[in-house]
């Protein structure tokens, strides 16, 4: 048996122990999401136009880690809004500082990678470079929001009569801490991922300015903060959501309680 | 208001500092700046190439002028030529009047790369404004949080270049320690609440990491294939261990601090709850973030190497053989870091219980 494989089995018993019902499906859900990466790039390899590959999946994939790994439909359907709008506002982001920075591709480290793959591989790389961007942000963004959504709904039911000023106050709050910890993962995400790029840098003697130019490093920083641009707007957008859902279902049970007593 | 008064101010220095970026010419040691002075570049297709695996590409020519910026050749002007690919992997697209680097030998300018540098620092700007606009006051601990993780890794990275990549677990697992400390005390304040939070994320850390190291082992590390891991400047299966030790820190410490502080809330609430319920109510909790927490993950390790993978997909590889070659290390990295993030639940809950108990006994 392969060490991955072993990995994996160990992971569903894991979470099937700890995590029931909810736990498998989490389970599922980092599956299908592996899964769907490995869908899209097969997809682009055929000659599959990237710009519709990225409005399918990026949705596909916010639904499979928010809707599967969640169990409260609230909390699932407003996370699953706010995401969506950021993934959309930083997909323009992405845009305008891609086409400044023209990094994409691959480098000219990569050098001994490519022995024996094409050069030419008539695939627009600029659009592939934006799905890598986005496919990476959108875990982060996901996260957050149902993170803060979640928080926000706990408050609410612990503290039914809050009205919508107060639960935006206490999402400024909830939202520094879920800030504080979810942009740790991202930070540690990119040094556990970057870190032979960066011991690379160092032995092959680049210079700061070298560096801070090349290729790689411009794709890689320049994920890091997309996800965490990404985070940061998903607070005060979910905080938003969520107190305006609970408004409007407050007025709806208000105005039924209203006619009944009619 | 006061939020926008700040968020302003960031965004003012923030674009000064890349505008400097963008113009500065003589802080660079090793290649010269120098700026294309064409508004019009001329490019021509000269050929249309097809490769052995049917792939069609356009091989593009450019001819244009630069002038010199910085160094010794500075003032001087030069005529140059770029081929590029339609696709753009490797080569790269200028465009006219734009700012690059270029080595210059024997009178000859050859086209290092594009300057990039201001992108970045004006990307920093934008997420600088945000989190100053957003949560105010409060973001200078972050931000003085994530300064010092940079300074430590850096730190971190010149010792592990001494130490020639040995004693990589007693380098990282340090690293950990480390940092896991610095920024849990800056965000939290050293105390209690901060004491069994840490002490939940190295748990996390060590005992998931000590599990999948054994899974490993018994298996005999089978198809794991540390050779194609990128980049590889010293042992690859040690990088390998590295790079999992560190990137499963985050995560753990994110979930161990919603779920000791939840838990912490809770028992400070409800001063009669029982072992059971903090157990029962922690791992709720757990469920809930667990799903997305490992996702985050999923997608960093593994995104980055689509490039890759579509190239490889491209070149009439099975499907297998490009997961072995490009995606199995990431997708190995990510399911240590599962299994961290899954273990976690029980030992941020546990550890609860234990710190959180004792002072209510005290009382």
């Amino acid at each position: 048996m392969s060490s991955l494989m072993a990995l994996i089995i160990v992971l569903a018993i894991l979470m099937t122990i700890v995590g029931g019902e909810t736990g498998i499906r989490s389970f599922f859900s980092v599956l299908i999401n592996g899964f769907l990466l490995l869908l899209a790039s097969l997809l682009i390899a055929w000659g599959a136009n990237i710009i519709i590959i990225i409005l399918i999946f990026v949705p596909l994939k916010l639904v499979t880690i928010i809707f599967l790994g969640t169990h409260d439909y609230t909390v699932a359907k407003s996370s699953f809004f706010a995401s969506c709008v950021v993934c959309l506002v930083t997909s323009l982001i992405v845009i305008v500082m891609e086409h400044f920075s023209q990094a994409y591709g691959l480098g000219p480290e990569a050098g001994e990678l490519l022995v024996g793959l094409s050069q030419m591989p008539g695939l627009n790389y600029a659009q592939i470079g934006i799905a890598v961007a986005l496919f990476s942000t959108l875990g982060a963004v996901a996260e957050a929001a149902v993170a803060m959504s979640s928080g926000l709904l706990e408050l609410k039911k612990a503290h039914p009569k809050i009205d919508e000023h107060a639960l935006m106050k206490a999402g400024n709050e909830i939202g520094y801490d879920v800030l504080g910890t979810a942009m740790n993962t991202v930070l540690f995400g990119v040094f556990g991922s970057f870190l032979t790029l960066f011991l690379w840098y160092f032995r092959l003697n680049y210079s700061f300015g070298q560096m801070i130019n090349d290729k790689m490093f411009v794709i890689e920083m320049q994920i890091m903060l997309y996800s965490l641009i990404g985070i940061l707007m998903t607070v005060p957008l979910s905080t938003w959501t969520i107190a305006k859902g609970l408004s409007r279902k407050d007025k709806l049970n208000a105005s039924k309680q209203a006619t009944s007593k009619e | 208001m006061k939020r926008a008064i700040a968020a302003t101010i960031v965004f003012i220095i923030g674009i000064i500092l890349t505008a400097m970026t963008f113009f500065a010419t003589d802080v660079y040691q090793r290649d010269s700046v120098a700026i294309i002075t064409d508004h019009r570049i001329k490019d021509e297709m000269v050929q249309k190439n097809k490769d052995v695996y049917g792939n069609v590409d356009y091989t593009h020519n450019q001819y244009f002028t630069i002038k010199v910026l910085s160094g010794k050749y500075k003032g001087k002007q030069y005529k140059v030529k770029n081929v590029y690919y339609s696709s753009q992997l490797v080569s790269q697209k200028y465009q006219p009047r734009q700012r690059i680097f270029v080595d210059i030998k024997n009178g000859q300018a050859a086209l290092v790369n594009p300057k990039r540098d201001w992108v970045l620092v004006l990307t920093l700007t934008l997420f600088l404004t945000l989190l100053t606009f957003i949560l105010g006051k409060k973001s200078i601990l972050l931000v003085v949080s994530m300064v010092l993780s940079w300074i430590i890794f850096y730190g971190v990275i010149l010792l592990d270049v001494k130490l020639n990549g040995s004693q990589i677990f007693l380098i990282f697992g340090t690293a950990d320690i480390i940092f896991s400390f610095i920024s849990l005390a800056i965000i939290q304040g050293i105390n209690k609440k901060m004491l069994a939070t840490w002490f939940a994320t190295l748990l996390g850390v060590f005992v998931s990491f000590a599990i999948c190291y054994i899974i490993m082992k018994v298996t005999g590390e089978t198809e794991m294939r540390y050779e194609t891991g990128d980049y590889a400047t010293q042992d690859p299966r040690g990088l390998f261990m590295a790079q999992s030790i560190l990137g499963i820190l985050g995560a753990v410490m994110d979930e161990a601090t919603d779920i000791v502080s939840s838990l912490y809330q809770l028992i400070k609430q409800k001063a009669d709850i029982t072992a059971k319920e903090v157990i029962a109510s922690g791992r709720t909790m757990g469920q809930e973030i667990m799903g997305p927490l490992i996702n985050v993950l999923v997608l960093i390790f593994m995104a980055e190497a689509l490039p890759e993978t579509i190239l490889y997909l491209r070149d009439n590889n099975t499907i297998s053989s490009t997961f072995g070659f490009t995606l199995s290390l990431g997708a190995t990295q990510s399911i240590i870091s599962a299994i961290g993030i899954v273990l976690t639940v029980i030992f941020a809950t546990l550890c609860s219980l234990w710190f959180l108990k004792k002072e209510g006994d005290k009382a």
